[in-house]
């Protein structure tokens, strides 16, 4: 169960995903990167199996990459988008890449982020905040109440510090190690996000509120 | 079976029915005798699972529901939608989720809703007679305990419940999960149907012990709005009740199409920062300012 | 559940007197009950005078829509001239017919106004059973409703601005019953005169 979601800023955008490869009921690793690096301004959160999530990121990265040898320029994030959603499209009628993305970027001519939001049956959307599978679903509410237009990067941590305790909390099994990249017009920036001690604060509270109802009695 | 048969006769007749035909009347019995589970028939089918299947597609369920409840310093906060689904269709926008039990006990509604209206409504038979037999009120975990009891006893036979028990009673603010599969749970905060992910997630980051009335009732109204926003199967309007040392009041009622203008009024294009607190284009500002000046130096 | 009813989606065309109006809501569903945006138009612009609205599972609404413009644009190109909107139902009736056997899970609704101003619509089934009629026609994952509040508020040859109301009502009231669509929605009337205007629904969001 892969959890991951993103948002955009006021001239970045953000991605977070978990670390952990599972199979079944297994965790295999806790140190996987589930956030593709398209290009320098492009990236890619994938969630799904895990051959699938790979071969479509590493395809996806060799043809944007191969786009900017062959013609001398950048795909921008529209059309990789566009390029990202008509390969799910094809695939989906020749078994499907089962691959829920996010892709974040930041557009030079725009001069702006971007954020699309892609599932396996080759939906395609821009949006501000999105979140994949269960995880996701607890980050949606959260973004409508707390996601405001340009938020500085504090403000950015901050949320994604609410979404991360508040999965943590909720989804059964969920990870505490995450990823958390941020895309500008520099380039791409890599956080390890360890959510233990937030888990902890959070544990602690819950604690706490136990304790006073019970004084209450 | 071989070997000794063991006498499980004293099984057959529940608690309250041996010790009330004691000396109560015949006109208990008969309200006594309906809340037995053998007063429902099985029908007559070899497959009865099948048959419920089939059966199933006729009743109104009530699938699509968010209903939350927690407990703080001041009492308890009770909130729930008011959509009532069937498939893709919405039967309706004003069904009434919070069931008053008796002044003291709320329960909520998710799932099935002629199960939840039934054996809640049961439970406030049986929590007025532990009353008249008692001569004291039943506390919330004996109510909920009786309603789980219940329940359990149909397990398998295809009852589908999600409820929260809420109540006031001796021991200050109580709150149950209690389930058709029979689970029941003690706890400080709870959500339960199809939104409830949503309303988790504004719940859980909102929440403190020490809100005020107003406070944790505002969040409970906000948190059911954002499910009802991202939950197809939630909607209608969102009612809030407050359970407090005198019993329960309701504290609010507000239709979610004018709840979300509310919350989200038409922004000036132009003034979006001030207006929505985006700090992003200050914060640029003042790296780019740093920037320059660590370049001169 | 369908497919068909996936993401959630309802589509309405009317016609009036020198124009014509298209309608469509504004959800993105995923998971069936998961709302994904509620910016979400199922209309796409084919040239000035012609609208197409797809329902249905948004990939195929995507790259139907891509591939009707692509067509489309070509056509332009090469004899000079737009097409009808009679000429390109027929071309997305081909289209829909191309895949008879494993379909596009999209159900198009066309409108627009031909070079005389006269309005013409459209509406087919996924393989693209063409029906076009003189009134309305509506698409999506409630018909009933849509149909309905249809079939009792609209009149003939209204001008543009009643027009908009009219499909405005029956758009906002059609999804009242559905879980599926809503959460606002966008109405293009395309006029002989006047040009086109296009404006955003408020609506319950719920």
């Amino acid at each position: 169960m892969d959890v991951v979601f993103g948002f955009v800023g006021y001239d970045f955008a953000v991605l977070v995903a978990d670390r952990a490869a599972t199979q079944q009921i297994i965790v295999q690793k806790l140190d996987e990167d589930k956030i593709v690096e398209l290009d320098s301004t492009k990236i890619m959160a994938l969630s799904g199996p895990k051959g699938d999530c790979v071969a479509f990121g590493e395809y996806l990265r060799a043809n944007v990459r191969l786009y900017r040898l062959k013609y001398g320029h950048e795909l921008d994030v529209s059309a990789t988008a566009h390029y990202a959603r008509n390969e799910l499209a094809e695939a989906l009628r020749s078994g499907p890449y089962q691959v829920n993305c996010l892709l974040a970027g930041f557009d030079k001519l725009k001069n702006e982020p971007e954020l699309h939001f892609m599932d396996y049956l080759a939906t395609c959307h821009r949006v501000n905040t999105g979140g994949h599978g269960y995880g996701g679903m607890f980050c949606l509410s959260l973004f409508d109440k707390h996601w405001v237009p340009n938020m500085s990067r504090a403000q950015a941590m901050d949320l994604v510090d609410l979404c991360v305790g508040e999965v943590c909390e909720r989804l059964v099994t969920a990870p505490t190690d995450y990823l958390v990249k941020i895309v500008d017009k520099n380039g791409c920036e890599t956080i390890v996000y360890d959510a233990t001690d937030r888990l902890k604060k959070r544990r602690d509270l819950m604690a706490d509120v136990a304790a006073r109802m019970a004084s209450m009695n | 079976m071989n070997g000794p048969t063991l006498d499980f006769s004293f099984l057959d007749a529940t608690a309250r029915g041996s010790m009330a035909s004691k000396h109560v009347d015949e006109s208990l019995d008969a309200i006594d005798g309906n809340m037995h589970e053998c007063n429902f028939k099985a029908p007559a089918v070899e497959d009865f699972e099948g048959f419920q299947r089939e059966v199933i597609n006729y009743v109104k369920p009530n699938h699509g529901t968010t209903t939350l409840a927690f407990i703080f310093e001041h009492g308890i906060v009770v909130a729930v939608d008011s959509r009532a689904s069937q498939g893709p269709y919405i039967s309706s926008q004003t069904v009434k989720k919070v069931i008053e039990i008796n002044p003291f006990l709320l329960g909520t509604m998710a799932g099935g809703a002629a199960d939840c209206q039934f054996w809640q409504r049961n439970l406030g038979i049986q929590c007025r007679l532990h009353e008249l037999e008692n001569g004291k009120r039943i506390t919330v975990r004996a109510a909920s305990k009786l309603l789980a009891n219940t329940l359990y006893s149909y397990k398998g036979k295809g009852l589908s419940m999600g409820t929260m028990v809420a109540g006031w009673d001796l021991n200050g603010p109580g709150l149950y999960y209690v389930d058709s599969e029979g689970t029941r749970l003690k706890g400080q905060r709870f959500s339960v149907g199809s939104g409830s992910l949503f309303a988790y997630g504004v719940l859980d980051q909102g929440y403190k012990w020490d809100l005020t009335v107003e406070e944790a009732c505002e969040l409970g109204r906000r948190a059911i709005y954002h499910a009802t926003f991202r939950d197809a199967f939630s909607g209608g309007t969102v009612s809030v009740y407050h359970v407090g040392a005198n019993g329960w009041t309701k504290v609010t009622g507000d239709d979610v199409g004018e709840l979300h203008f509310s919350y989200y009024p038409a922004t000036p294009v132009d003034d979006v920062d001030a207006h929505c607190g985006g700090e992003g284009k200050k914060e640029a500002e003042a790296r780019a300012a740093t920037e320059a000046s660590a370049m001169e130096t | 559940m369908s497919i068909m009813s996936y993401n959630g989606a309802a589509v309405i065309a009317m016609t009036g007197k020198d124009c014509v109006a298209i309608a469509s809501d504004l959800r993105l569903g995923i998971n069936q009950n998961q709302t994904a945006a509620v910016d979400y138009s199922k209309l796409h612009k084919i040239h000035d005078r012609l609208y197409l609205g797809l329902t249905g599972l948004i990939a195929d609404q995507l790259t139907l829509a891509q591939k009707l413009k692509f067509k489309h644009d070509m056509y332009e190109l090469r004899e000079n001239r737009v097409m009808s909107p009679k000429v390109f139902g027929a071309v997305v009736s081909a289209t829909l017919y191309e895949k008879r056997f494993s379909p596009y899970y999209t159900e198009p609704v066309v409108a627009g106004l031909d070079a005389d101003g006269k309005p013409y619509i459209t509406s087919m089934d996924l393989i693209g059973a063409d029906a076009s009629t003189d009134d309305f026609v509506v698409a999506g994952d409630n018909v009933e409703s849509l149909f309905g509040v249809c079939e009792s508020f609209y009149k003939r040859d209204l001008d543009p601005e009643a027009l908009f109301e009219v499909i405005s009502h029956c758009l906002t009231s059609g999804v009242n019953r559905d879980c599926l669509s809503g959460w606002g929605g966008v109405v293009t009337v395309v006029t002989k005169g006047n040009g086109t205007f296009t404006r955003t629904l408020k609506s319950r969001m719920d």
